[in-house]
């Protein structure tokens, strides 16, 4: 650590070198040059139009005036001008018109407010390239100098540790992370267990309070998340593998640890009493779904009251599939396992776990993959401890 | 060696970029100035012959007073017109007198112009040897090595 460098050290003039950041300024200040040529040019129309109001303002004063009348551009003729009020003004592509001396001025001052707009433009454009050309000759100058640039990658203060040692300390750092929320989690859960046993007959309101209370833990876990995502995809090409195999391991664990929690008649009160204020709460609709489906499928192995299985049938099938899917293949995916156990678990403890998934997943589709795979990770790391 | 082939290269195409180049810009400008001298001069001719076979003794014109605004003008005799002879100086002259100079003035430009024309040529040539030289050089030099 302490002899590593942190950063990179570029030469500027390996960047820019020093003939090509001056031959950059040159070939703008030729441009410059350019412009200010149209610029004159402009300047010198503006002029003549100026000159040109002031005649054809004069013109009318006399009746007519003694001129040499061009004839060709080597000769002319003595003559003099007549019908000094009347002008033949081109309007443009070869179309004339006849005008009088105030119209013409007007004609004339229109033309000039033309010129101007477009005099206004070419200065703006300037400014612009004078801003330029200052730019490439400081870096000429600064690459004369022999500037280097420096540069080092920010490191979150986490990330040293996991950088210089990879592996049990990662894992550590990790689960401190969790420990806090892991902490809180297990006293919303006592809370909400007490309160469970407390007044069974009021679930609904109870139910509003789980589905807040998971709401403010997804927002903590979302928050830590995000502190820990930068770590969390450093690590993930290490981890991966390990993550997978703790991944299938927690869920199935958690599967048999949640069912052990709570008391069989628990669950079909529970479910029953979810399902009876199903209409009116329409939000929670799929969550319910997957907490139905999830109990239907379970009670394959559990024996679950016939009538709760015809109610939850009838759910299930109203509610749209494709949000159910991932739920069914995880519970298949742990049925195995929680065959093997004796089954006495409740759906409460289930409930809330896939209570959160469909919400994760939708938001999950929304962002990359690696986060993707990161986040059950966290979660069962959490749910571990 | 080589080297001082590289360097006779070098000057050799200097010499066509800097000297000879620039001189049949500068050389072919001037002829389509006189070109242009020219143009002039065959007009003015053809308009005074215009005016003396129609005998057009007076005259309504238009006159542009700068910025395509034209008004009317008045030439109450037209016998009379000046030309420009050149270094600005302008001579009263009757049609026929007018149409002599124009003719002595014409010849002198189509002069001119051959000469340019001949300015021209000789610098392509140059150009052209020039070019020549470099590429037998750079030939040698691949011979050889």
């Amino acid at each position: 650590m302490d002899g590593q460098v942190k950063g990179t050290v570029t030469k500027l003039s390996s960047l820019f070198p020093v003939e090509e950041a001056q031959k950059a300024a040159k070939r703008v200040e030729e441009t410059i040059a350019e412009r200010q040529k149209e610029l004159n040019l402009v300047g010198d129309f503006i002029a003549d139009n100026r000159g040109l109001i002031n005649l054809v303002q004069k013109l009318p004063d006399e009746l007519h005036h003694d001129i040499m009348v061009p004839f060709g551009k080597a000769a002319f003729f003595p003559g003099r001008l007549i019908h000094t009020n009347k002008f033949l003004v081109l309007l443009g592509e070869g179309y004339y018109t006849e005008r009088t001396s105030k119209q013409t001025v007007d004609i004339l001052k229109r033309r000039e407010k033309a010129l101007e707009s477009q005099v206004e433009s070419l200065k703006a454009v300037m400014q612009d390239l004078k801003a330029e050309a200052s730019f490439f000759d400081a870096t000429a100058t600064e690459v004369a100098e022999g500037l280097v640039e420096i540069r080092e990658e920010y490191i979150d203060n986490a990330s040293p540790e996991k950088v210089s040692e990879a592996g049990s300390m990662t894992a550590l750092t990790e689960d401190e992370e969790y420990a806090n929320m892991m902490s809180k989690f297990e006293e919303f859960e006592k809370e909400e267990l007490a309160e469970e046993s407390d007044n069974e007959c009021d679930e609904d309101e109870e139910y509003g309070h789980m589905i807040s209370k998971f709401d403010k833990l997804e927002e903590v876990e979302l928050a830590t998340k995000l502190f820990s995502k930068c770590n969390e995809d450093e690590n993930i090409k290490l981890d991966f593998g390990h993550y997978r195999s703790e991944y299938s391991f927690d869920q199935k664990h958690r599967n048999s640890e949640g069912h052990q929690l709570n008391s069989p008649p628990k669950q079909s009160k529970d479910a029953q009493a979810i399902g009876e204020e199903l209409p009116s709460k329409h939000a929670f609709q799929r969550d319910l779904c997957n907490q139905f489906e999830d109990s239907k499928l379970q009670s394959v192995s559990e024996d679950v009251s016939p009538s709760d299985q015809s109610y939850e049938l009838t759910q299930s099938i109203s509610i749209e599939k494709a949000s159910v899917l991932p739920e069914v293949k995880e519970n298949i995916q742990a049925e195995p396992h929680s065959k093997n156990k004796a089954f006495t678990g409740s759906i409460v403890e289930h409930t809330h776990n896939l209570e959160m998934k469909p919400r994760e997943q939708t938001t999950a589709t929304s962002q990359s993959t690696t986060t993707q795979t990161s986040k059950p990770v966290s979660r069962f790391k959490m749910q571990r401890r | 060696m080589d080297s001082i082939r590289q360097e006779k290269v070098q000057r050799f195409e200097e010499f066509v970029d800097r000297r000879l180049k620039p001189d049949l810009v500068r050389a072919i400008s001037e002829r389509d100035k006189v070109f242009e001298q020219q143009k002039v001069f065959s007009d003015l001719r053809k308009n005074i012959e215009n005016l003396e076979k129609n005998s057009v003794t007076s005259l309504r014109t238009l006159v542009n007073l700068g910025s395509e605004v034209y008004m009317q003008a008045d030439v109450p005799d037209t016998r009379r017109i000046f030309v420009d002879v050149g270094l600005g100086f302008h001579v009263e002259f009757t049609w026929s007198e007018a149409l002599n100079y124009i003719t002595a003035r014409e010849e002198k430009l189509a002069r001119q112009i051959e000469e340019y024309t001949r300015l021209i040529a000789s610098i392509k040539a140059q150009i052209k040897m020039v070019c020549e030289g470099i590429r037998e050089l750079l030939q040698i030099s691949d011979g050889f090595y």
